[in-house]
């Protein structure tokens, strides 16, 4: 297992505190759909947190990150909203936030991004913030709890901790887009061509798949536009991922879940039946280190994951 | 010198039903562009090797290719940035393209969305009654130049996961284009640009990134993002759903500082669109039979006058 995953050109300090080691108490941005339709993400967080050992503090005040969409009608708005966040975190001494959405993830970093190299955005956001008596000193860093395993907890780390190996179970990743570009505001490995999530799923004792699609777009943001179109894409990446050998799927961003999950079935019309069941990464993850899995919400999934489970001798 | 073995994807549309592959090994060094090494396979190897170039140095846009399954102009990737230990790089056409010969492909539908666009500068007068120049201030202009900058060379059109589903999508080149003249202080059809624009499905663009490896750095996808903008503030088919969708979100998150997922779905749908909402009904059925529908109504957040506070500094049309 390679230990360095990093890109040498990675912005160090917009990814690493010296400190949250020693702490190990984050900020938690759990984002909306975590709070909505996928409640088993966010409840199987929570779960992995305490096999961690890690405290995850909730941002109950904060907003919206913004979601790709608030940007489409004005450019300043979603940067504003973000920067409230932060100065939550900061008033809380919680510099260090984690996301677990790949969508709140690349939002929420551009948005940062702006602030932190635009003085003049900064004062704009703060003299907005002054209204209710709050301020962002530009001190909060953002990351995917997918990160903050790799570099704060370590592969090796987790590899120890694993009580239930997952069997050679072969995991296809899909990164969802907002979490690797664009690669200016992300960074933390290659967009082209990451593996974290292989990695994670390697020391989990899965077999990760390599496939074409694993960078490649749900099509959640555009569900809604015209019929079939976000249906195809999932078909198109899931084909490519069955074709693989894959047996399910992880993903570190519940919206990507939502499609995959949500729209296989339809997409097999067009690109035949894939039926792969589709894990939120905590939830994968939560099972390994022992967290049972009746308590990991599986049963809310659309393509259940048990019967592969049962089928690998990972549960009853 | 390195001995750099060019993995080529062969095919002649006149003649094959299925294309090979051929090994051809270079000797050329191993800083050289892949474009070079092509040109010397082409020269000393195989003369039939097909491919488009002109310039060789990333301002005519000819050379986009897929290289080691990545599209990106060949012209300005050296092969040691790409070739693996053998020396091995592999050539194909470009994605979401109809291969032609080689790696040359049929370009048409990228050019056909391009032409559409009218992509010439249409002022209200004629230049012969304009009896000055027609002047552009330096911040105005700023707002061009990026964009001026594309060479259509597709790189970005052969990335987009949504054309290779649905071809009817305009694409990030043209759509960056249409902001081109859209935002030209000189031109006089920005109405109807918008329009246009519009029905080539801008609002299918699915945000995914892709097109943010532009060789040229025009990023269509932050220009795609002014599009839209620009089609709110004009107010251009607000009844359609992107539109509808970019509201109802921006609504909800004022009211609640949440997106509100149900709401969300209704207000682009459209509350009293039966034939769409049983469209979406299956799907939700299925959610609500795992007990995973989104809550019909979301609790507000803590101090969520706050971000009204914000929406309504920043006066952002919500209706």
């Amino acid at each position: 297992m390679s230990a360095t995953l990093l890109p040498e050109d990675r912005p160090a300090d917009s990814h690493k505190r010296s400190h949250s080691a020693e702490t190990k108490r984050y900020g938690f941005f759990p984002g909306c759909v975590a709070k909505e339709s996928c409640k088993e993400l966010f409840n199987s967080t929570m779960l992995l947190a305490d096999k961690l050992g890690i405290e995850l503090i909730e941002l109950t005040a904060a907003s919206c990150c913004g979601a790709s969409v608030v940007n489409d009608t004005n450019r300043d708005i979603a940067r504003v909203l973000n920067a409230r966040t932060y100065a939550q975190a900061e008033a809380l001494g919680l510099d260090d936030v984690i996301t677990i959405c790949s969508t709140c993830t690349g939002h929420m970093r551009a948005a940062n991004k702006e602030l932190l190299e635009n003085e003049e955005r900064m004062t704009q956001a703060n003299s907005i913030l002054g209204k209710f008596g709050a301020k962002y000193n530009g001190g909060v860093m953002v990351r995917h709890l997918l990160w903050m395993l790799i570099d704060d907890i370590g592969l090796d780390n987790l590899r120890k901790m694993v009580v239930r190996p997952l069997n050679g179970l072969k995991v296809a990743p899909f990164y969802g887009c907002h979490i690797i570009r664009p690669e200016k505001v992300n960074g933390w490995e290659s967009a082209r061509n990451p593996h974290s999530l292989e990695d994670v799923v390697a020391a989990l004792g899965g077999e990760p798949v390599d496939y074409a699609g694993k960078t490649r777009c749900c099509g959640f943001h555009i569900q809604l536009e015209k019929d079939g179109v976000a249906t195809s894409m999932v078909g198109q990446n899931m084909r490519m991922a069955k074709d693989k050998g894959a047996e399910a799927v992880i993903t570190p961003c519940p919206l990507c879940h939502l499609a995959l999950d949500g729209y296989q079935q339809d997409a097999a019309s067009r690109w035949g039946r894939t039926d792969l069941p589709t894990f939120h990464l905590p939830q994968l993850v939560a099972f390994a280190l022992g967290v049972p899995a009746e308590k990991l919400g599986l049963n809310k999934h659309l393509i259940d994951p048990r019967s592969i489970m049962v089928e690998r001798d990972l549960i009853a | 010198m390195a001995n750099i073995k060019l993995d080529i994807f062969r095919f002649d549309e006149a003649v094959d039903s299925v294309p090979h592959r051929d090994i051809v090994a270079v000797d050329v060094p191993e800083t050289m562009t892949v474009l070079d090494a092509l040109e010397t396979a082409k020269a000393e190897v195989d003369g039939s090797i097909s491919f488009r170039r002109s310039c060789r140095s990333a301002i005519c846009g000819s050379c986009s290719m897929n290289i080691n399954g990545v599209t990106g102009l060949a012209c300005k990737t050296p092969c040691n940035t790409v070739m693996d230990e053998q020396g091995v790089i592999q050539v194909d056409p470009m994605p979401n393209f109809q291969p032609m010969r080689d790696l040359v492909v049929h370009m048409d539908p990228f050019w056909d969305k391009y032409t559409r666009l009218k992509p010439y500068l249409q002022p209200a007068d004629k230049d012969e009654d304009h009896q000055t120049e027609r002047r552009v201030s330096p911040e105005d202009m700023k707002k061009l130049v990026d964009v001026a900058n594309c060479v259509m060379c597709a790189t970005c059109y052969a990335l987009c996961p949504v054309v290779s589903v649905d071809p009817s999508f305009a694409g990030p080149a043209a759509i960056a284009y249409a902001y081109r003249f859209i935002e030209d202080v000189r031109d006089s059809k920005r109405e109807e640009r918008l329009a246009q624009i519009n029905e080539d499905y801008l609002w299918l663009c699915a945000h995914c990134y892709a097109c943010s490896y532009c060789p040229k750095h025009v990023d269509p996808n932050d220009r795609i993002v002014d599009v839209k903008r620009a089609t709110i503030k004009d107010r251009v088919m607000m009844n359609e759903r992107g539109p509808r969708h970019a509201l109802i979100v921006n609504k909800t998150v004022k009211q609640t500082g949440m997106l509100a997922e149900t709401e969300v779905i209704q207000g682009t749908v459209g509350r009293f669109n039966f034939r769409g909402l049983l469209k979406v009904a299956p799907l939700g059925l299925r959610m609500a039979a795992k007990g995973k529908l989104p809550p019909p109504f979301v609790k507000p957040i803590p101090k969520v006058d706050e971000v009204r506070t914000i929406f309504d500094s920043l006066e952002v049309p919500v209706s």
